[in-house]
């Protein structure tokens, strides 16, 4: 088949070459996938195009780069998975990243970010003089994290490190719940403390695009979630993120619905009063115009309240998590 | 002074296990890898890692015979009796460091079966086992805080006076060349496969260490000793791993009969990979093959087994050749996986004869261990799941070696003109005029030249023929141009002296193959099948010499263990 | 067709628009709707958050009053509610042991879900079932001169296995389908497949206005006259918090953002105050100029 790529250029030694994309077409096997295509380009066309690839097989984790505007690893990405026949493919480097060029990114932030972790085991006591004795469930839980790449996929497209690059992002997080749920560590109450902080665990926007985009299945954001419930078991509860899910919870289990301007409330804090001082003229804007009925008590409750009530009372706190 | 104490290049499994034990043993290390760390071939290791641990009739002395055997009697026992008895402890090392190594009832480590082995004594992560000992390894290089030359790519070995004084090095996002030096240097860069073609390994697998280590005078062993491994996948040729029939596949032919019952009546599927890939190879050539394949048939392990225990596997033949195989045999074949041949050293990893007999050359204060060292531990064939287990042993060896040797090494100085030369050799390759060559195309050329003639079965005739084209290919290199001639990321260049180490050791394994009159382990010659114990219990050498390499042969070591038939 | 009917908590609270403009074109589009009476919220995945088993015997209870009602399908007009409930029902479905032992819960209520429900919305059932062509005869004012830049947000999109792409691919672009069906044109735009940051409103007020900044400045540079959204969430944050964003960019956006049924019933002919266009916190006066209908 005809492979038509659309490949975004860049270089620092080529004047005015940002964010120019260059048309490719070469004859490729059906079976070829979007690096065997990229490569052919290289060898055959053009030896300019710069790209990382090497095991070709989805366990090096170098090639990944958007494919049609989603981060994928091109090796693992075949062609007509992407395109018709005839259609083209467009290919861009990670975003969220610098471009050192054409498709290749500068892995600083992402390694970086995974520094921060403490990304090793961190023992609990002197090491055992054999094997430590752990179930092979725990290790099995861990083969999930441990299927991590690094490949940046999920860097690349999480929308929350777009607008904040503050944020510890999802392969550093999904790493760090690697040595959360791992029985042999022993700084579980310290990782999760400082995963509480600003730019941690409360920072993701639950928008499932790390989910979505892992070629691994290691679904960072679900992690990200049980961290979040770890937090929480430990205690930490005085945060926005902490209250804004027990506010939650509250409301579901008293009224069997979501009551939004309480939830608002407790989130930002009771007695944070400069914020809900801050808040009122939103709050006049949006009554005014028959929105947000009035918080608390006058939220009503709905038909199923009582039964919703029931199964949170035998289910709420049963399950807490065992790190 | 000396920019390092040790500096490792290569940083896969043999150069990250190298660099923490010479940090641990207090030395100025450094690791210097033209990829990332975890972007290293070790991550390909999908089966296990060896060790008689423990437990109910295993022994060390099993593990080592079976690694004698498995050698067809050509690895030095001296070594690997050391390899095996290092074994259990490397492993608890391993988990110590936090591999989360599959565990049986009790919690304690639990294990699986591997090819020429008698017990189970495989140790495991599902089939991600490489990958999942090669993040964890970059976890404690992490918190060691070893300097890390990432995305480095080593031209040249400073060698002074024999001596080994550091590298010349180019920084791939720059282009600028550096010019590194160092007490000792271990040579950690894995195997050759890119000079086959097609292959299971990598695009960086491309013989740098052994073709700098070979320019700089050092000695290859055994270079003809190439594994094909039994299951490659149909098409890209990508790896499924040995736990497949370590967890109970067959292999069985058009006809839907389990051929290795012929080949091997006791061990069928799990008898040692040449074994395994001569019957597969037989099996084609006779007509009893689909479409140049033989099958891979999981489906009675049932689809929980394969989801867990062989996840990555069942991803793979998916992706790649779109076969589920819970439900559908899986076409393969043998295919380029392994080099057991690469520099040779002592069983301290050295590169040099220590003892000043001058048995073999090479220069002093050079290391080398994993696949581009030859110690020799594999001999004519490596088992499954002893390669982990050697890069992580001889790593941890060669980095406690290299820190003492440095300790004795006083203060140098290094000529500037290594890097200028190199600076000036780039530019004189830069600005030759196009030809209409292409890197590529003689890569390409090579690749299948060498899986022509240097495969499953070889004969003179093709051997000499693979010898000549690579000579051919050479001259052509001679005049190689390159299209792009920019600093940055300027894979273009990278690729072209690639191919320059690619040409050197393939020339070596041609002249290995050639010189060895005999059929051993990989190596097997079809005009001469037979095992010569009497005059090849010999390791071949190979010497880079004026024109291509001189040839030589090395005693084997043996200790306790006398030749006997193979039989699986 | 009948549908079982789940408004979710946001159509009954903040956003009361878009339960007016769903039940004013829902009976022209032959769509029969009947709520599930005392159903739970979804949870909306931060209930997850405190334990999935939790969020997921609620969402089971609620698939179970539906088979009750007697009926197959779900129609949701909320994206985080079908996310939510579709990835609940895939937990249960995938694992037969699970679902025992969630039904196990229910027992105590006296139900039990036997795995039957589909779950959809709106903008599926609109193309699938009620289809384009049909909508198409319904459509008595043609938006031909408005841009509309299609928000979908995150749980209409994924995590897209158990959101059922795989049988149904074309589902990425159905809110472009429905435009182009309203005589509209489609505004491509980088915000598109984003977060709205209504989750981390809350936790991360700068982060989640920036979000809106970004996604109704690129919607409006794109040359939107307006986004419209499958989501109340997206709406909250979008249109509600426009202000905010404004204030925090220091820079005026004006971008109004319509409810998918609004859209549709602008096209059906409808007055912008049967569709409840007159309760957004961004005017929607200059859509309702460009669509030509009555003030």
């Amino acid at each position: 088949m005809r492979a038509k790529l659309r490949v975004k250029r860049f270089s620092t030694e080529v004047e005015a070459s940002a964010n120019t994309y260059q048309e490719y077409e070469v004859d490729v096997p059906e079976h070829f996938t979007v690096l065997d295509s990229l490569i052919r380009v290289r060898e055959d066309v053009d030896p300019s195009l710069a790209l990382r690839c090497s095991c070709r097989a989805s366990i090096c984790g170098s090639c990944a780069m958007r494919v049609n505007d989603r981060a994928r690893l091109a090796c693992k990405t075949r062609l007509t998975s992407v395109a018709e026949e005839g259609d083209t493919v467009t290919i861009e480097p990670m975003g969220n990243q610098r471009v050192v060029k054409d498709l290749v990114v500068d892995l600083q932030l992402f390694w970086g970010k995974v520094r921060a972790v403490e990304p090793f085991l961190l023992p609990n006591g002197p090491e055992p003089e054999e094997e430590y004795i752990a179930p092979n469930e725990a290790m099995l839980n861990l083969l999930t994290p441990m299927g991590c790449i690094m490949c940046g996929a999920c860097v690349s497209d999480c929308t929350s490190l777009e607008v904040d690059k503050n944020f510890l992002g999802p392969a550093a997080l999904a790493k760090s719940y690697r040595f959360v749920a791992d029985p042999r560590d022993g700084a579980q109450a310290t990782r999760l403390s400082n995963l509480n902080e600003s730019g941690g665990v409360w920072d993701c926007t639950r928008c499932n695009m790390c989910v979505e985009v892992c070629p691994k299945g290691v679904a960072p954001m679900e992690r990200i979630m049980e961290l979040r419930e770890g937090v929480m078991d430990q205690g930490m509860t005085n945060t926005p993120g902490a209250r804004h899910v027990n506010s939650f919870a509250k409301s579901v289990a008293r009224a069997g619905w979501l009551d939004e301007t309480m939830l608002a409330v407790e989130s930002w804090g009771k007695f944070n009063l400069p914020k809900l001082i801050a808040e009122i003229p939103l709050g006049i804007r949006v009554l005014r115009r028959g929105k947000m009925p009035l918080p608390g008590i006058l939220h009503h409750k709905h038909k199923g309240a009582d039964a919703i009530g029931r199964i949170f009372k035998r289910l709420e706190g049963k399950q807490a998590r065992k790190f | 002074m000396a920019d390092h104490d040790v500096l490792v290049v290569g940083a896969g499994l043999a150069g990250m296990r190298a660099a923490i034990a010479a940090h641990r043993a207090g030395a100025n290390v450094a690791m210097m890898s033209k990829v990332h760390p975890v972007r290293s071939h070790s991550n390909a290791a999908q089966g296990g890692i060896n060790a008689a641990l423990r437990g109910t009739d295993d022994s060390v002395d099993s593990h080592i015979y079976d690694t004698v055997k498995g050698s067809d009697y050509l690895g030095d026992q001296d070594a690997i009796e050391l390899m095996c008895n290092e074994a259990p402890g490397e492993i608890i090392n391993l988990e110590h460091m936090g591999v989360i190594f599959n565990r049986d009832e009790e919690g304690r480590l639990g294990t699986r079966a591997f090819g020429g082995a008698s017990y189970a004594r495989t140790f495991f992560v599902a089939d991600i086992t490489g990958q999942a000992i090669l993040h964890v390894m970059y976890e404690q290089i992490l918190k060691s805080g070893v300097r890390s030359y990432e995305e480095w790519f080593a031209t040249d070995l400073i060698i002074e006076d024999n001596v080994v004084r550091g590298v010349v090095a180019m920084e791939m996002l720059t282009g600028k060349l550096h010019t590194i030096t160092a007490k000792s240097v271990i040579l950690a860069t894995g195997g050759v496969g890119r000079a086959f073609e097609p292959s299971t390994n990598a695009l960086i697998c491309t013989g740098d260490g052994m073709a700098l280590a070979y320019r700089a005078g050092a000695t290859l062993l055994d270079m003809e000793m190439v594994q094909y491994h039994p299951t490659t996948l149909a098409g890209n040729g990508v790896l499924l791993t040995e736990a497949a029939r370590g967890e109970g596949a067959y292999l069985i032919n058009s006809q839907g009969e389990r051929f290795m019952e012929k080949y091997a009546p006791k061990m069928k599927e799990l008898a040692s990979r040449d074994v395994v890939s001569r019957s597969e190879a037989t099996e084609i050539e006779e007509g009893r093959g689909v479409n140049g394949c033989v099958l891979l048939d999981l489906r009675h392990l049932g689809e929980k087994l394969i989801l867990t225990k062989l996840k990555y596997i069942h991803e793979v033949a998916y992706d790649f050749a779109g076969v589920d195989m819970v439900k559908e045999p899986v076409p393969i074949r043998p295919g380029q996986h392994y080099i057991m041949g690469g520099i040779k050293t002592d069983v301290a990893t050295r590169a040099w004869d220590e003892t000043g007999a001058g048995r073999w050359t090479g220069p002093k204060g050079l290391f080398a261990a994993g696949e581009t060292a030859c110690v020799s531990v594999h001999g004519g064939n490596r088992l499954g799941a002893n390669s982990l287990l050697e890069t992580v042993v001889f790593g941890k060896i060669a980095g406690e070696a290299a820190t003492e040797y440095a300790k004795g090494v006083g203060e140098f100085s290094v000529s500037g003109a290594w890097q200028s030369d190199r600076e000036a050799a780039i530019k004189a390759v830069m600005d030759r005029p196009q030809n209409g060559e292409r890197t590529a195309a003689i890569r390409l050329e090579l690749g299948q030249i060498m899986n022509q003639h240097l495969a499953v079965f070889r004969n003179e005739e093709g051997m000499q023929a693979a010898l000549a084209k690579v000579k051919e290919l050479k001259q052509r290199y001679a005049t190689l141009p390159i299209v792009h001639k920019g600093s940055v990321y300027n894979t273009d260049l990278i690729f072209h002296t690639e191919l320059g180490y690619m040409l050197d050791v393939a020339e070596t394994i041609c002249a290995g193959g050639l010189l060895r009159k005999e059929s051993r382990g990989a190596h097997f010659r079809k005009d001469m099948p037979e095992r010569d114990d009497e005059n090849w219990m010999k390791h071949t050498t190979a010497v880079r010499g004026e024109d291509g390499p001189t040839m030589g042969t090395l005693e084997v070591v043996k200790t306790r263990w006398e030749p006997q038939k193979r039989v699986y | 067709m009948k549908y079982a009917f789940y408004p979710g908590c946001v159509s009954r609270g903040g956003t009361p628009e878009l339960y007016t403009s769903t039940m004013a074109i829902a009976g022209k589009l032959g769509i029969e709707l009947e709520e599930i009476v005392g159903a739970a919220c979804t949870g909306a995945g931060v209930l997850q958050e405190k334990g999935q088993k939790l969020g997921d015997v609620l969402n089971a209870r609620t698939f179970a009053l539906a088979e009750r009602m007697g009926l197959t399908t779900i129609l949701n007009i909320c994206s985080t509610c079908q996310g939510v409930m579709a990835q609940a029902n895939k937990r249960l479905l995938d694992d037969p042991d699970y679902l025992a032992e969630v039904n196990e819960e229910l027992k105590h209520e006296g139900l039990e879900y036997t795995g039957r429900v589909i779950i959809k919305h709106l903008a599926w059932v609109i193309v699938e079932e009620v289809g384009l062509e049909t909508l198409k005869g319904l459509v008595r004012n043609p938006l031909a001169d408005l841009k509309v830049a299609p928000f979908y947000g995150c749980y209409i999109l994924r995590p897209s296995d158990a959101l059922g792409f795989g049988d149904n691919p074309g589902r990425e672009n159905y809110l472009e389908r429905i435009i182009e069906t309203c005589s509209a044109e489609p505004v491509n735009f980088p915000g598109r497949t984003k977060c709205c940051g209504f989750p981390i409103m809350l936790i991360n007020e700068r982060n989640s206005m920036t979000m809106v900044g970004n996604h109704t400045t690129s919607a409006k540079e794109h040359g939107a006259d307006c986004m419209v959204t499958p989501c109340p969430l997206c709406h909250l944050n979008l249109d509600g918090q426009q202000p905010k964003a404004q204030a925090q960019r220091g820079a005026k956006i004006g971008m109004p953002v319509l409810h998918l049924p609004q859209l549709v019933g602008l096209a059906m002919g409808l007055s912008p105050k049967e569709l409840g266009m007159n309760q957004h916190v961004v005017s929607t006066r200059g859509v309702e100029a460009k669509a030509s209908v009555r003030v």
